[in-house]
C-alpha cells in the first residue's frame, strides 16, 4: 500500500487528535495512530480506550488498506520536515513503513491494524446540537473545578444535564462547585451524564473558535462529538453525581457587591503573603469596607488591603483558600460580582452581577475555618 | 573547627514514666502505653516491661504474650506535650541551640552557653537535676564532641544516667563499640556489615572510603566518618522534618488483602504515635509495598487538610492498598509514611468540604 499526502496537512490533522494518546497506554498499540485508507480517504484514529478521536484527510492512494503507525515518531518527523508531499509505502506482511520525502527516507516499524482496539459507536442514542463557542464556554466555566481524586470518580468529570428547557453543566471538587446553565440549548427528553475531564480538555483545545455547529450524540455509556472533520467518542463516567442542588445555599443574605477585577487583583497581591501550603486568607467585611488579609507566621509575612464595596447584612469575617477563590474569579467575565455569605463555616456563593444572555452562572466556594489565635 | 560540646538528653521511657508518675498504682509494674485494641501497638514500655522484651512499635498482642501481667494504658499526649514544653524551657535557659528530635529527646550545643559555664558535664548534671525536680521524671544525658557520640553516650548509662565521651577518648570508644550500637546503622545494614566481617568500630575503620561508598552509597561517607568519631552535623534548632515513616518486613510473605490490612493497621498506628511524638502533621500519605522479588511500588495521596487522626490514616491506607496490584506476587514489606509536614500551626484553619 502506498499513498501520498502533504506533510503539513497531515500534521495538522494528526495534531488535532494527538492529545488522546498517553505516554504509557494500557496496551502498547495505543501508542500508534490507526491509518485506514478507503477510496482515497485516510481515516486516522487515536485512542486511550476511554476516549478516541478520529479525523479524515484526502490522500492519493493506489489501493485500500490499513496500518498502525507509531505516533510520536511520525509527529516528530512531520514537524521537522519542510512542507512537501510525502510518500508512505507500507509493506503489508512485515508492517514496515517507509516515508520518503525530498530530504530522504525514514523507515519505521508499524503494527498490525487489526490489533488496534475497536472504537465504540453510539447506537440508540439521543442527540443535541451546540455551537462550538457555547460548548467551549461551558467547558471553560466548569472544567477547572473538577476533582483530581480518582477515588471519587464521579467528581473527576463534568456533570451534563439536558432538560426540555435548558442545559446544565456542573463540576465540583468538594471545595468549590460551579453550575453553568444555558437556556438556549435543550433536549427532547431529560437526560444526564458525567463526561470525563480528559475528553472535555481535548475538546476545548480542538473546538474551533466560532459558532459552527457541534453535533452531540449520546447513550448511557458513550458520548460522541462531531465538528469540522473531527469526531470524538468518550466513555461516560458510570457513577452517580453528588446531589449538588442540595448543597447550594438559598438563604445567603449577607451580600457584598464588588468589582471583580478589584478583588481579584487584591487577592493576587495578598496571597503572596499567605501560607504557601494553605493559601489561607481572611476577608473581613465591616460596613462598606472589605479588608483582605493574610499572614505566614513561619516567615513573619503579612499583608492587608482595604476595598470599598456595597454591603447588605451584618459584619462578618470569613476565611478562604486564595487559590480557589482566584480560580473562581478569573473564570468569570462580569464586571461586578455578588459575594453572598451566610456564616464563616457555611458555603459562600459568587454570582455575576449581570448574566449574559441565555446564561446562568453560579459559583460556590467552601470557606476555611479560621482559628483566631489573637 | 574548634572542639564543640554537645549534650544529648533523652527522657527515660518517657510516655510510660509519665503514666507511672501520674498513677501510683502503675509504679514498679510492667506498663505499656498504647492502643488497647486487639490490633494495637505499644507506643512506649516501662523499664519493668522492657525486661520481658517488650518495646515500642511491638504489636500489643506480642507484648501480652511476652509479659502476661503487663498493664496497658491509653496515651495522654496532651500531658506528654506539656512535660516536653517544661523540659524545653529548661534547655533554653542554657542555650538556644536546641534541636528537639521528639517530645522526649533533644540535642543541645552548649559550646558557648547562656550561663557561661565551662563544663558541659556540669550543665548536663544541672539539667538532669532540674528535670527531676520540676517534672519528677528522670532523663539520661550523653556528652561529647558531636551529635553522633552524644547520642551514643546517653544510651550508655540509661536509665537516669550521665555519660561523657571526652575528645581524647572518642576514637578509642568508637573502635570498641559493636556495630549494631551505631546510631544510623539499622538492622539491615548491621547484617550486611556482619557479612562483610565488620563487627566493631575498629573493623569498620579498616575500610576505605571508596569501598564503603561503593557498597553503601552516600551513607558510606557517613559510616567512614563515624568510625573515626567524626560527625560535623550542626545542632539545628529549626531543622524541618521531611517525613514520618514506619515499615515492617514480614517473616512470611503476605498474600491477601486482609492480611496486609491487619499489618497496615499496626504500622499506621506506629506512624500515628510517631507523629504525635514529634508533633508533626502532614498532608501526604504514602504506602510502600515490596514484593517477594524485591520489586517495590508506592502509592500516595495528598489531602487538602492534614492527617490528624488514626481513623483517617487507616481509611486512606485502605484506599491506597486497593490501588496496588497485590495478586502478582506475595508481599514481604509494607510501610507507611506521612510527608508534606508542617509544624502544627495554630493559625492555619481547616478547609471545609461540601457534604455530599
Amino acid at each position: 500500500m502506498r499513498f501520498i499526502v502533504s506533510s503539513a496537512a497531515l500534521l495538522k490533522q494528526l495534531s488535532s487528535i494527538n492529545g488522546v494518546i498517553t505516554t504509557n497506554p494500557v496496551v502498547p498499540i495505543l501508542e500508534n495512530f490507526l491509518f485506514e485508507i478507503h477510496d482515497g480517504n485516510l481515516k486516522i484514529t487515536a485512542s486511550d480506550l476511554q476516549t478516541s478521536m478520529i479525523t479524515e484527510i484526502e490522500v492519493e492512494a493506489n489501493e485500500n488498506g490499513s496500518i498502525a503507525v507509531p505516533a510520536r515518531i511520525l509527529i516528530e518527523t512531520l514537524k521537522n520536515l519542510p512542507e512537501q508531499p510525502v510518500t508512505f509505502s507500507v509493506e503489508e506482511e512485515s508492517y514496515s513503513i517507509e516515508i520518503s520525502s525530498d530530504n530522504g527516507r525514514y523507515k519505521l516499524a508499524g503494527e498490525n491494524a487489526t490489533d488496534f482496539p475497536k472504537v465504540p459507536t453510539v447506537t440508540d442514542g439521543y442527540s443535541v446540537t451546540f455551537t462550538a463557542d457555547v460548548l467551549s464556554r461551558a467547558i471553560s466555566y466548569t472544567i477547572f473545578a473538577t476533582s483530581n481524586d480518582e477515588l471519587r470518580p464521579a467528581m473527576t468529570g463534568v456533570f451534563f444535564k439536558l432538560d426540555e428547557s435548558n442545559a446544565t453543566f456542573v463540576a465540583t471538587d468538594g471545595h468549590r462547585l460551579v453550575r453553568y446553565r444555558r437556556v438556549d440549548v435543550a433536549g427532547e427528553v431529560s437526560n444526564s451524564m458525567i463526561i470525563p475531564r480528559k475528553a472535555l480538555t481535548l475538546l476545548k483545545s480542538t473546538l474551533p473558535a466560532d459558532n459552527s455547529s457541534v453535533n452531540i450524540e449520546f447513550n448511557p455509556s458513550n458520548i460522541f462529538f462531531e465538528f469540522n472533520k473531527v469526531k470524538m467518542i468518550s466513555r461516560l463516567i458510570d457513577e452517580r453525581f453528588p446531589d449538588y442542588e442540595n448543597v447550594i445555599p438559598l438563604n445567603n443574605t449577607n451580600i457584598i457587591t464588588i468589582r471583580r477585577n478589584e478583588i481579584l487583583s487584591s487577592l493576587k497581591r495578598i496571597s503572596i503573603y499567605a501560607n504557601k501550603s494553605t493559601h489561607q486568607i481572611r476577608i473581613k467585611i465591616a460596613g462598606s469596607e472589605l479588608v483582605i488579609s493574610a499572614e505566614d507566621l513561619d516567615f513573619s509575612n503579612e499583608a492587608n488591603e482595604r476595598l470599598a464595596c456595597e454591603h447588605v447584612g451584618d459584619d462578618i469575617e470569613i476565611g478562604f483558600n486564595a487559590r480557589f477563590m482566584m480560580e473562581v474569579l478569573s473564570n468569570m467575565e462580569s464586571d461586578q460580582i455578588d459575594l453572598k455569605l451566610d456564616a464563616p463555616n457555611k458555603a459562600g456563593l459568587i454570582l455575576p452581577k449581570q448574566n449574559n444572555d441565555n446564561e446562568d452562572i453560579l459559583l460556590l466556594i467552601m470557606p476555611v475555618m479560621l482559628n483566631n489565635y489573637v | 573547627m574548634s572542639i564543640r560540646k554537645i549534650i544529648h538528653i533523652d527522657m527515660d521511657a518517657f510516655f510510660a514514666s509519665v503514666e507511672q508518675r501520674d498513677n501510683p498504682d502503675l509504679r514498679g509494674k510492667p506498663v505499656a502505653v498504647g492502643g488497647s485494641s486487639q490490633r494495637g501497638v505499644v507506643a512506649a514500655a516501662s523499664y519493668e516491661a522492657r525486661k520481658f522484651g517488650v518495646h515500642s512499635a511491638m504489636p500489643s498482642v506480642t507484648a501480652f504474650k511476652r509479659c502476661p501481667e503487663i498493664i496497658f494504658v491509653k496515651p495522654h499526649f496532651e500531658v506528654y506535650t506539656a512535660v516536653s514544653k517544661q523540659i524545653r524551657t529548661i534547655f533554653h535557659e542554657y542555650t538556644d541551640l536546641v534541636e528537639p528530635l521528639s517530645l522526649d529527646e533533644a540535642y543541645l550545643d552548649v559550646t558557648s552557653n547562656k550561663k557561661g559555664m565551662p563544663s558541659a558535664t556540669l550543665i548536663a548534671k544541672e539539667i538532669r537535676q532540674r528535670i527531676k525536680t520540676e517534672t519528677q521524671l528522670t532523663a539520661s544525658a550523653g556528652i561529647s564532641i558531636n551529635k553522633f557520640l552524644a547520642k551514643i553516650a546517653s544510651d550508655q548509662d540509661k536509665p537516669d544516667g550521665l555519660f561523657l565521651i571526652p575528645p581524647e577518648k572518642a576514637e578509642a570508644f568508637v573502635e570498641t563499640l559493636p556495630i549494631h550500637k551505631f546510631h544510623g546503622i539499622g538492622k539491615v545494614t548491621t547484617k550486611k556489615m556482619h557479612d562483610m566481617g565488620i563487627n566493631s568500630g575498629a573493623d569498620l575503620k579498616q575500610w576505605e572510603l571508596s569501598k564503603l561508598m561503593k557498597i553503601f552509597g552516600k551513607s558510606g561517607r557517613y559510616y567512614y566518618n563515624i568510625a573515626r568519631a567524626i560527625d560535623e552535623r550542626n545542632v539545628e534548632p529549626n531543622r524541618p522534618r521531611k517525613s514520618i515513616a514506619a515499615e515492617n518486613t514480614f517473616e512470611t510473605d503476605l498474600a491477601t488483602f486482609d492480611e496486609m490490612m491487619v499489618e497496615l493497621e499496626e504500622i499506621g498506628e506506629v506512624v500515628f504515635n510517631r507523629m504525635k511524638k514529634v508533633e508533626g502533621v502532614g498532608r501526604t500519605l504514602t504506602l510502600k509495598l515490596k514484593y517477594s522479588d524485591f520489586k517495590q511500588i508506592t502509592r500516595s495521596k495528598t489531602l487538602v487538610n492534614n492527617f490528624d487522626n488514626l481513623k483517617l490514616i487507616l481509611e486512606i491506607t485502605r484506599e491506597l492498598l486497593l490501588q496496588c496490584d497485590i495478586e502478582i506476587n506475595p508481599v514481604r514489606l509494607l510501610g507507611l509514611s506521612v510527608s508534606n509536614l508542617a509544624e502544627k500551626d495554630l493559625s492555619s484553619g481547616d478547609q471545609l468540604t461540601l457534604e455530599f
